[in-house]
């Protein structure tokens, strides 16, 4: 159990020294993004699931946006340059933006 | 201007009466004098009577695929084989399509008689069995005690077959005839006492009879699904002028006394409805459509209120007039019924349902199936879909789900915020690190 404990500052001192600002700025958006979906979650239980369609979309609109956000940040990051040979972090940026197009024209067709 | 007037009135009953052809096959030409009340009742109700030996040799039912007759009544109980062109697969077929039976035995039937019966759904006992009933016969029986009086009580109760004035106690002479319980479409008319029983009255009882108390079965009927109908009568002695006009006396019991049988009566009642004079019922009119709107439509949705309307009518002397009754049900159906419900009675015939359309999606039918005894079977069913919401028909901007579309909206403008920042980043860092 100390050790756990022990583990945590660690992690803290890592992720603030050695990841990249960018990355981090992804990881702000992530934060933000789960938040949300926290948020409404816990407002469908208060008062109820009546209008489904407008909670799944709004739901699902933040489940989505988290998948794409992570997939961006696993493409930007330098340390899986290997996995990603040939394929650009510009190339990654532009499709994370047209699953957002795609995903919010969803979104907004279902919300209701 | 003078032969019009003669020539239209017989016009008018030439095409009243063309359906009430009647061939009647008779065991030789007597029964004519010997049953003249009962074939007078018929006349006078507008029935051309055909008599023909029910062994002459040029006997035909129909003619270039046409029949001649609507109706048949058979009272040839000793006939073994029919001439001409009539058998027992002819009269079967007459049935089935839509003919009228009036059939009566006694206790010397025929197998012809038989297999007619076991084609309708009936039994009848053993050739020389009659029903005897030591407790309940005739003062003028000769002493086989054959000659019965049956109560009216023991008449089914369906007015529309036998009609709701039967008081007077009736006479039977005859053979019993035994039902399969299973048939549903077979009715007992009019059962024997508990103390009778059908056996050979000349021989002793060895074996257990056929037929013993109540389930003797003295007149029975069908309707078939065609809605035919066929009444089937173990006595041809019932239809008689003897039995029209005799006294009743019970010799045992109650000794009931009357100075008329109730058979003249039963039997006009029972001819009345074997030839569908009575309990004939027609659809004339459906209406369906949204509660509010006059027009029909055939697609609903689970928005919708439906007022369903039927127009029933029934045949009554002669004349189709508004049919009275508080038990008619509608069923909406996809499979299963989805709604049953009785149809409320409105003037004139017209029955209606409202009822809101099932939060289920696909074919339906209106279905109204109205079956009961003595009257012809009513059906009809009307195809309609339940169809989804359009796209523009569901509600929109609900309050409660204002936190979702605000989420919805924040998660937009979080990718476009999201955007400005990365990209500004990422202009800046890769330089230093290219160089």
């Amino acid at each position: 159990m100390p050790s756990v404990i022990s583990v945590i500052p660690k992690l803290y001192h890592e992720y603030t020294t050695k990841t990249s600002k960018k990355l981090k700025i992804v990881d702000a958006y992530l934060l933000y993004v789960f938040l949300t979906g926290v948020i409404q979650f816990v407002y469908c239980c208060l008062v109820g699931t009546f209008p489904f369609n407008s909670f799944l979309s709004g739901f699902i609109s933040c489940v989505s946006s988290f998948v794409l956000g992570v997939c961006l940040r696993l493409q930007v990051n330098p340390e899986n340059k290997n996995e990603f040979s040939g394929l650009s972090a510009e190339r990654g940026f532009a499709d994370f933006i047209f699953a957002h197009l795609v995903l919010h024209i969803v979104v907004m067709n279902f919300i209701g | 201007m003078k032969i019009y007037t003669i020539l239209l009135p017989l016009l008018y009953c030439y095409s009243a009466y063309a359906e009430q052809e009647t061939l009647v096959l008779v065991d030789n030409l007597n029964i004519k004098e010997t049953h003249s009340q009962f074939f007078k009742s018929l006349q006078e109700r507008g029935y051309t009577l055909t008599y023909k030996l029910a062994d002459d040799a040029n006997l035909v039912l129909s003619k270039y695929g046409e029949y001649l007759y609507k109706n048949l009544i058979i009272f040839s109980p000793s006939v073994i084989e029919f001439g001409g062109q009539i058998d027992t697969d002819g009269i079967t077929k007459f049935i089935d399509d839509g003919g009228n039976v009036l059939l009566a035995g006694n206790s010397a039937s025929s197998d012809l008689y038989r297999e007619i019966a076991s084609e309708c759904g009936f039994e009848m006992d053993e050739e020389s069995a009659a029903v005897i009933d030591h407790f309940n016969f005739d003062s003028l029986d000769d002493g086989d005690h054959t000659r019965i009086v049956v109560s009216p009580r023991n008449l089914i109760n369906a007015p529309t077959i036998v009609g709701s004035q039967n008081t007077k106690p009736l006479l039977f002479e005859g053979t019993g005839l035994i039902l399969d319980k299973d048939n549903s479409l077979v009715l007992p008319l009019l059962t024997a006492d508990s103390t009778a029983y059908s056996y050979n009255p000349k021989s002793q009882v060895k074996e257990y009879p056929h037929a013993v108390g109540r389930k003797t079965v003295l007149i029975a009927a069908l309707q078939a699904r065609n809605n035919a109908r066929i009444v089937f009568s173990g006595s041809l002695f019932f239809f008689s002028d003897d039995a029209f006009n005799a006294p009743v006396s019970k010799v045992h019991g109650d000794k009931v006394k009357s100075d008329e049988s109730g058979n003249k009566e039963l039997a006009i009642n029972l001819s009345q409805w074997v030839f569908g004079e009575r309990g004939q019922l027609r659809v004339k009119q459906v209406h369906h459509h949204r509660q509010g709107e006059d027009n029909s439509s055939d697609t609903y949705t689970i928005i919708d209120t439906v007022v369903y309307r039927i127009e029933i009518e029934e045949l009554k002397n002669g004349k189709w007039q508004p049919f009275n009754s508080n038990d008619v049900q509608l069923e909406f159906v996809r499979i299963d019924p989805f709604i049953r419900t009785t149809l409320q009675k409105k003037p004139s015939g017209v029955y209606e349902a409202i009822f809101k359309v099932p939060d289920v999606w696909g074919v339906y039918q209106f279905k109204v199936d109205y079956d009961r005894i003595g009257y012809t079977r009513l059906y009809h069913s009307t195809q309609v879909s339940v169809r989804p919401l359009q796209h523009t028909q569901y509600e929109r901007f609900i309050p409660s789900a204002y936190p979702y579309y605000v989420s919805a909206f924040s998660m937009m403008f979080g990718v476009f915020l999201f955007s400005i920042v990365f990209l500004y980043y990422k202009e800046d860092t890769p330089k230093s690190k290219n160089e």
